[in-house]
């Protein structure tokens, strides 16, 4: 087998190594966690709202590295987005960041930090 | 080394396939298929119930498996072996049908770290519905069984009145010795039953109930062979009657009238409803296979099986065992991790070479918080399994580590 993996590719070992936004925004409006009871994985979303913005957002837990990955990418696809284009967000949207595809058996990996922010934004 | 793959159709029709997940269940032997499928084509018909050949067919289906089954756990009484759902059930069972109206406030039930989520949480939900407290044995350096930690502990003997613990670890693969552990609980703690979870020994392991002297043993055919949905509970003769049934219908009654109902005897008055027919006809067929190879045979091959995998993972930089190195009284099951790597990218890679290992908590997070970790890779071995497909498996390591850059 080669090192060009048809799933592990550049972008996401790359998220997987050096994820954006990893860590916990200071006094935040949202803070969340969320849990893949398939495997135990957790993470914990928090964010700071100004505006009808969220102007900071960030991810921390321990996971493998699609959900890692994925919510890296997720993450720099919402920062500094209004709240009412974050809501219209659907999981192929977030999928999709991901530029390859991943079998079903992988969507609560990927929709990890997505079904957080969705249950915090209830 | 005889191998027994040719017997499992799933291996002709998927020639690549490596399955390395056996604790979570069995692949099916021909006989077991044909069992099933020839209840359904030749005997099917409700048991217990026609006067007509045909359900009398049926039931002496259904009955000779419960034969098979008592012969192979030497039952005193064809009554004490119960058709359940699965493990799962069986210690529902003895939960709700007497741990529940038995046990007081400040009772203890005795566990184990290693216990399977199926021996767990019915104690939690009885500990929270009446106040026993949970005491559970510690894993020593060596993931055996510390249960002499018990008798350092400052719980009153006479409150223990079930202990309920594990024949070997679907994860660590650690066989306990539990006749010594019974032995030596029953002298100490004498209002105590003990129940056995049998789930994962049942294909490795020789059971004598008698011997084993314990009270209750759970276990499910799907894990040894056998279809999927049935599963058994052994009750020591003297406990049936003072067990009683969850469910209450059809085919568990003597008399019913208006506003009372006799139950019928035992195994009858715990298999309320029609059983799952085809499945308890399979059921015989994978015990009689056992049988055919013998579990002195089984035990020989895990042998070799699990000296072969620990020795390979041993050497492997950057692969963390979660089990004794030491291959005596333990099963060829190998919780592992690659150091730096989820268990879910690892088990990815290696299904691209049809390589099935199970990764997760294994329904044991209890023992996973104890080993100080979330979720690990698991390859559990089985009869059709050779130290070839451990190979494999170790050159899929190779692979992820390639693909992860870690060196």
């Amino acid at each position: 087998m080669n090192t060009n993996d048809p799933l592990y590719r550049e972008i996401i070992l790359d998220n997987w190594k050096n994820p954006q936004n990893f860590g916990v925004v200071k006094n935040p409006d949202i803070d969340v966690s969320e849990v893949n009871t398939s495997c135990g994985d957790r993470v914990r979303l928090t964010g700071k709202i100004q505006n009808n913005k969220l102007v900071q957002v960030a991810f921390t837990g321990d996971g493998c590295a699609i959900s890692k990955a994925s919510s890296s990418l997720f993450t720099e696809q919402i920062k500094n987005m209004p709240l009412t284009k974050i809501k219209k967000l659907t999981k192929e949207d977030v999928l999709n960041n991901l530029s390859v595809k991943i079998s079903p058996a992988r969507y609560n990996c990927a929709l990890l930090c997505f079904h957080a922010l969705q249950k915090g934004l209830k | 080394m005889k191998t027994y793959k040719k017997d499992f159709p799933i291996f002709t029709n998927r020639p690549k396939l490596i399955y390395l997940d056996n604790a979570a269940t069995t692949q099916k032997p021909k006989s077991v298929i044909n069992a099933v499928s020839n209840f359904y084509t030749k005997y099917n018909s409700n048991v217990h119930r026609g006067v007509y050949d045909l359900s009398f067919e049926a039931t002496e289906i259904y009955e000779g498996t419960r034969q098979k089954i008592a012969d192979f756990i030497n039952a005193s009484v064809l009554s004490e072996v119960l058709f359940t759902g699965n493990t799962t059930e069986s210690i529902n069972l003895v939960a709700w049908g007497y741990a529940r109206r038995v046990l007081k406030k400040g009772d203890v039930v005795v566990l184990s770290e290693m216990e399977h989520h199926s021996n767990i949480v019915p104690w939690i939900r009885l500990k929270d519905e009446i106040g026993i407290k949970l005491f559970y044995l510690p894993i020593d350096k060596d993931f055996r069984l510390d249960y002499k930690a018990f008798f350092r502990s400052n719980i009153n003997f006479k409150k223990v009145k079930i202990i309920s613990l594990t024949y070997a670890s679907n994860v660590l693969g650690t066989i306990n010795p539990l006749e010594e552990i019974i032995t030596l609980f029953k002298k100490k703690c004498v209002n105590a039953k003990f129940v056995v979870d049998g789930a994962q020994s049942m294909a490795h392991i020789k059971v004598d109930v008698k011997k084993m002297g314990c009270d209750f043993l759970a276990f499910s055919a799907h894990k040894m062979y056998g279809p999927s949905g049935v599963g058994v509970l052994w009750v020591k003769k003297e406990m049936l009657d003072v067990l009683t049934p969850i469910f209450s219908g059809g085919g568990m009654i003597e008399t019913v009238t208006k506003d009372k109902v006799i139950f019928a005897d035992a195994p009858e008055k715990f298999e309320a409803g029609t059983g799952r027919l085809e499945a308890v006809a399979g059921f015989g067929a994978a015990v009689d296979y056992i049988n055919a190879i013998g579990l002195k045979n089984i035990a020989a091959l895990d042998q070799v099986l699990t000296k072969h995998g620990l020795e390979s993972l041993k050497k492997i930089k950057d692969v963390q065992i979660y089990g004794s190195l030491n291959a005596k009284d333990r099963l060829p099951i190998f919780a592992f991790n690659i150091k730096g790597i989820h268990p879910h990218d690892a088990s990815e890679i290696f299904n691209r070479e049809q390589i099935c290992v199970r990764a997760g908590h294994h329904c044991a997070q209890v023992l996973l918080t104890a080993l100080n970790t979330q979720s690990t890779l698991r390859a559990s071995l089985s009869i059709y399994n050779s130290t070839r497909d451990i190979d494999r498996l170790i050159g899929g390591i190779e692979d992820v580590k390639k693909i992860f850059k870690i060196n």
